[in-house]
């Protein structure tokens, strides 16, 4: 039990914020903008604001993703520390129009 | 050592740290997808090294995305005891609740809540609770959990036990992953068993997602497990497959 209580505290103490935000637009059932470039080996919140009236689902595998953000309002996701690369994203509701990139560099 | 590496180790570390694992339990992920409709079918089966008390058991069930944090499903269950028909074994009603946004912190976690109704009521009620835990480092993703389960209105109750899953997988394209994947049963959660009694299985695991369009997909995972300890199966087939709309 005590190892048990070790690792949840060794758990808790790594735990750290965000420092980097962008927003990602979805409108017309697209992505605004389509390309996001960011620092590599930084974690950054993307904070998803959807302003259709309709629910999206940002998707991504490269990313390991998966975020249902209902229509008309916002919601956070967490991405990286990345390597550098494309890291390509889309709309699982609306594949033929929302798709975007994430190039960390 | 980064975070995320530091993570890594003390998911990795929790065999070193007895839930009644059956052979098509799968493991528990901390994620909630909100407005998820899920069918989901598991089987497994298992041989014990004496090659005595084989058994295959299978659950269907339904899942719903409730809110961003909350994920509920009801499973009926079965099983087939070696030299019998299948058979209905239990209801089984599943809550996961996501306590932290994924990739926020270095570790996501969740809380997993499961309350079974066995067709046996000597059996009374089984309760499964414990914390899920997951991280990442680029395309590998490390899952651990703890889980504690205990039977009410039984006829003979055994003090809470203790439990544990873990799976190590290389997320290399959407329709094909490769990991391994243990299970184990430690015995009373404050008073492990000798280290004979208790029961390990690690194995190599496959995993994958096939997008169907429209919405829809098909999940899947399975894993060959062998036993790594003398109380544990000396083989145990599982698969989990989930139809996700």
């Amino acid at each position: 039990m005590h190892r048990l209580l070790l690792c949840l505290t060794l758990l808790a103490s790594l735990a750290f914020a965000a420092d980097l935000e962008y927003t990602l637009i979805i409108r017309d059932h697209r992505f605004e903008p389509a390309e996001i470039r960011i620092p590599a080996g930084k974690k950054i919140k993307l904070l998803v604001d959807n302003q259709d009236a309709t629910a999206e689902e940002f998707e991504s595998h490269e990313l390991n993703r998966e975020k249902v953000v209902p229509g008309k309002s916002k919601l956070p996701v967490f991405i990286g520390p990345l390597a550098p690369g494309r890291y390509p994203f889309y709309g699982d509701f609306h594949q033929q129009t929302a798709t975007g990139v994430i190039i960390a560099e | 050592m980064n975070p995320r590496m530091a993570s890594a180790v003390v998911l990795a570390a929790f065999p070193l740290c007895a839930v009644a694992f059956g052979p098509s339990d799968y493991i528990y992920l901390p994620g909630v997808t909100y407005g998820e409709h899920e069918i989901d079918f598991k089987s497994g089966a298992w041989k014990q090294k004496s090659g005595e008390n084989p058994l295959s058991a299978s659950s269907i069930g339904y899942g719903y995305g409730v809110t961003q944090r909350w994920f509920t499903e009801l499973y009926s269950k079965y099983e087939r005891p070696g030299g019998e028909t299948t058979h209905f074994d239990a209801w089984e009603w599943e809550n996961k609740f996501q306590l932290t946004e994924t990739g926020e912190y270095p570790v996501d976690t969740g809380l997993i809540v499961e309350l079974e109704r066995p067709k046996d009521r000597s059996e009374g009620y089984e309760v499964r609770f414990g914390p899920l835990f997951q991280t990442e480092m680029g395309k590998v993703q490390v899952n651990g959990n703890l889980l504690f389960e205990r039977h009410y209105r039984a006829d003979a109750a055994p003090p809470l036990q203790l439990g544990y899953q873990w799976q190590v997988k290389y997320r290399w394209q959407p329709k094909l992953e490769l990991g391994f994947q243990g299970l184990g049963e430690l015995g009373q959660w404050n008073h492990w068993d000798s280290a004979e009694e208790r029961s390990h299985r690690i194995g190599p695991a496959i995993f994958g997602k096939l997008a169907l369009g429209n919405r829809q997909a098909i999940r899947y995972n399975a894993a060959w497990l062998v036993g790594a300890s003398t109380n544990a199966p000396s083989h145990n087939l599982r698969l989990q497959v989930e139809y996700e709309f």
